[in-house]
């Protein structure tokens, strides 16, 4: 049947990448499996929904936002451990002060930078996964997460800003 | 422009690849210029390959059970409206069932109204009319001859043929 033939097709070509996505979002393996689980049963549900020629990547990867959205209101928050955003992070026109992140880049930096990824807000995390390390553009953020060029643009500079305070906290606590 | 260093928002559409082509030429010349704002890129762009980073080095297979269990799940789904409707009007379906409804129909229509009868007059239904019909216009061309002719129903009656031996 060509339902399940696009289905075959979706997960041999994507769904590791959803699955990898899926687990940066949720920050652990048995949520990111039945996140991915779910995603794909709604891409076979609503296969002809799925329009030829535009990113299937940002289609799933709507769909998993959306799920993983629907998943923490279900659980009311919680984990949902927000810090309280510093709208003066970011800074404007001035260069940072020289910071620790390039010195400890590899090595010392993936435990720091995973306890900051998983202090952020889940906004903040899925914009700065699919921006930073899924690489999207920020339209097609805009498109994933149902909100404008503009807004992704100001979500992630705050989320970067965020990021960046919470890595030099946990490297200062941890050495 | 090398009065004023670039914002760090600035900085990350910049590699983000999200500036236009004007601005974007701007930035490039700006930072190859200006060590400050060379460094404050190089730190944006580090935060970027941490990040990266971190998830290659997170980054697992897809396990076979999610596979199976999406399997075992849509194997389960009941097919929509639309593949039902797909699934019915295959032509190895449609093909039969037409011929089906259309000999349904036939039948429903003739048991409803009786066979249809070939139309057919009645001699005698003929004769009549007919007669009526020549009675109300004797005159016409049409009109047949009467049954019997006498000296008092032949035409020209009065006339006497003339003897043209004389």
């Amino acid at each position: 049947m060509e339902q399940q033939a696009f289905l075959e097709r979706a997960i041999e070509q994507y769904g590791k990448a959803t699955y990898n996505f899926a687990y940066r979002l949720t920050q652990n393996e048995a949520d990111a499996r039945d996140l991915t689980q779910e995603a794909y049963i709604r891409v076979f549900r609503a296969w002809k929904s799925f329009k030829p020629g535009t990113s299937f990547l940002s289609w799933i990867y709507r769909i998993i936002t959306n799920l993983h959205r629907d998943e923490l209101r279900r659980r009311k928050g919680r984990y949902l451990e927000e810090i309280p955003e510093d709208d003066g992070a970011g800074g404007t026109g001035r260069p940072l002060a020289v910071e620790p992140i390039e010195e400890y880049i590899e090595g010392h930096l993936s435990e720091p930078v995973s306890k900051a990824l998983a202090s952020l807000t889940h906004e903040q995390r899925e914009i700065l996964l699919l921006a930073d390390v899924e690489g999207c553009s920020y339209q097609e953020i805009g498109q994933i997460v149902g909100c404008s060029v503009g807004t992704v643009r100001s979500r992630l500079h705050r989320a970067r800003g965020q990021l960046r305070k919470l890595v030099t906290r946990f490297m200062k606590s941890s050495s | 422009m090398n009065q004023t260093h670039l914002s760090t928002e600035e900085l990350a559409d910049y590699l983000h690849g999200e500036l236009l082509a004007p601005r974007e030429a701007a930035v490039r010349a700006h930072i190859m210029s200006c060590p400050i704002c060379e460094r404050a890129r190089a730190q944006e762009a580090s935060l970027i390959e941490a990040l990266r980073a971190h998830a290659r080095r997170a980054e697992r297979e897809l396990p076979e059970s999610v596979v199976a269990n999406i399997r075992a799940a849509v194997a389960q789904q009941p097919p929509t409206f639309w593949d039902r409707l797909r699934l019915a009007l295959r032509p190895a379906v449609l093909l039969p069932s037409a011929a089906a409804v259309a000999v349904a129909l036939y039948f429903g229509f003739t048991a409803m109204h009786g066979t249809a009868r070939a139309t057919t007059i009645e001699p005698a239904y003929y004769i009549d009319n007919h007669a009526a019909m020549t009675a109300t216009a004797p005159f016409s061309d049409e009109a047949p001859v009467p049954p019997m002719l006498t000296s008092e129903n032949a035409p020209f009656a009065d006339e006497r043929p003339v003897d043209e031996t004389r």
